[in-house]
């Protein structure tokens, strides 16, 4: 078999905004996952006992069940009733499933925040919100870094079960490349190989922020 | 301030406190009074209730009876619930320094951000001020080189001393003490007595709970020796340290002191 690596070249820019498209994807649910992940987790700590059992539920829920069951039910079931646009459906998939399993490290984290560190803040006269604020939220964050980094590069790589419910990402994009071409090989091996480079521009951004937080913890 | 205002005015008035855990009772009826500018040092051996007392006092460890007061207000109110209470004891809160054994600093914050935290947040004091303020008593307690360096960085004694000037930076009307030196390297104590002598000659009304025996005789107006949740013996502390009237007392004061006392 020979390599052909011409319609690659001829379709990279597909690719591009393919690769475009899941940046987009990436960047969106990320900063939802680790937001919504933290308010859960406070929630479900501190705020209210009610509250928490349905919210432990949510998270329990998407972490038992698979990403690609999940993203078939929100926009294939759902869609029964409402048309919601597939990246829409995507970002809120990827999102809700990332946002339950950080919300996981944040509350072996916050929990991890001593009792000595409450009671330090407490007894300076902030009350209870402004301790979680102020004093543990942030050091639970720091402590949080590494298993936020691992998870988010899992997530990365999972923008590309979107292309199931047919959001035009990287590997999407190559779909209708690789019909057009017959060159799947070729195309799966330059995706592959794109992946791999944005994954190790993440471990060394993640390993950057450990060293960067590393004498805060 | 004069003197005599100093011995008049009562700071902290602990009545008839008792506290459980459990079945466990570890304050059986505790009344004490610190006046204005008056150093007070607790001793007793572990188990004895005074660090209980002393958190007692700023409401960390809440009481089951007696009425405990700073400067005439009441601390403990079991009248209030909920968010009347929360806001009360916060307030309360800003008027005591509390330094604990384990220094319990933040450790995602600088040594100028650990002082200048509470008066920013909670005074709304201006940064600039405030970090004059906060370098202000980082020198007090020797650390001003330490400002922008992280919690991590410091010996234990540095920590504690940070701590220190934490607590100082609300203007406390009364510093509280649980066993500052006991978990420093033997080496590391003196720096952080140090600190503590030089509030004492300011008149900062303290309550000290120690092991330090030669420290407390040293810095104190009164001593209180605490054993099984009651106080067995309180006098002054030439007296409590050198001939105690209690049996109690002396048996504890041998098994610390050693032979040589």
């Amino acid at each position: 078999m020979e390599f052909d690596f011409g319609p690659v070249i001829t379709y990279f820019p597909t690719l591009l905004q393919g690769l475009g498209v899941g940046f987009l994807v990436a960047v969106v649910v990320a900063f939802m996952s680790i937001v919504g992940g933290l308010v859960v987790a406070v929630i479900s700590i501190y705020i209210n006992k009610f509250l928490s059992w349905p919210l432990r539920f949510f998270i329990w829920l998407f972490m038992t069940t698979p990403l690609l069951l999940q993203l078939y039910f929100l926009y294939f079931g759902l869609g029964e009733w409402i048309l919601i646009p597939a990246i829409m459906v995507g970002i809120l998939g990827l999102g809700f499933h990332y946002m339950a399993y950080n919300a996981d490290i944040f509350i072996a984290t916050i929990k991890s925040v001593s009792g000595g560190q409450y009671e330090a803040s407490r007894s300076l006269g902030f009350g209870h919100g402004a301790t979680i604020l102020y004093i543990i939220v942030p050091q639970a964050f720091i402590r949080s870094i590494p298993q936020l980094g691992n998870n988010m590069i899992l997530m990365v790589k999972d923008t590309s079960v979107l292309s199931a419910i047919g959001v035009a990402e990287l590997v999407y994009a190559s779909q209708y490349a690789i019909s057009v071409s017959f060159r799947p090989f070729e195309f799966f091996i330059v995706i592959a190989v794109l992946y791999y480079v944005i994954n190790i521009f993440m471990e060394l951004g993640q390993a950057w922020l450990e060293r960067k937080t590393a004498y805060r913890r | 301030m004069s003197t005599e205002q100093e011995t008049e005015t009562p700071m902290v008035e602990i009545r008839n406190v008792y506290k459980r855990f459990g079945d466990l009772e570890v304050l059986k009826g505790i009344d004490l009074t610190v006046n204005r500018g008056k150093i007070i040092s607790i001793i007793g051996p572990s188990g004895s209730g005074k660090s209980t007392l002393l958190r007692s006092v700023n409401h960390l460890e809440v009481i089951d009876k007696g009425t405990i007061l700073l400067d005439g207000v009441q601390v403990n109110r079991p009248d209030m619930k909920g968010l009347a209470f929360e806001r009360h004891i916060n307030h309360i809160r800003q008027n005591m320094g509390m330094v604990f054994q384990h220094f319990n600093l933040f450790p995602h914050l600088s040594t100028i951000d650990n002082v200048t935290l509470a008066p920013r947040k909670l005074k709304g004091m201006d940064k600039k001020i405030a970090r004059e303020l906060g370098m202000e008593l980082l020198n007090r307690v020797g650390l001003a080189e330490k400002a922008d360096v992280f919690p991590n960085w410091l010996s234990g004694g540095q920590k504690q001393r940070v701590a220190i000037a934490r607590a100082l930076a609300m203007e406390p009307k009364v510093m509280l003490f649980d066993e500052a030196t006991s978990a420093l390297d033997p080496e590391l104590v003196e720096e952080v007595n140090l600190v503590m002598r030089g509030l004492a000659d300011e008149h900062m009304t303290m309550l000290i709970v120690t092991h330090e025996m030669g420290f407390a005789r040293d810095v104190s107006d009164w001593a209180m020796f605490m054993d099984g949740g009651v106080v067995v013996e309180e006098c002054t502390p030439e007296k409590l340290f050198s001939n105690p009237d209690q049996e109690r007392t002396r048996n504890f004061l041998r098994k610390h002191l050693g032979d040589n006392h």
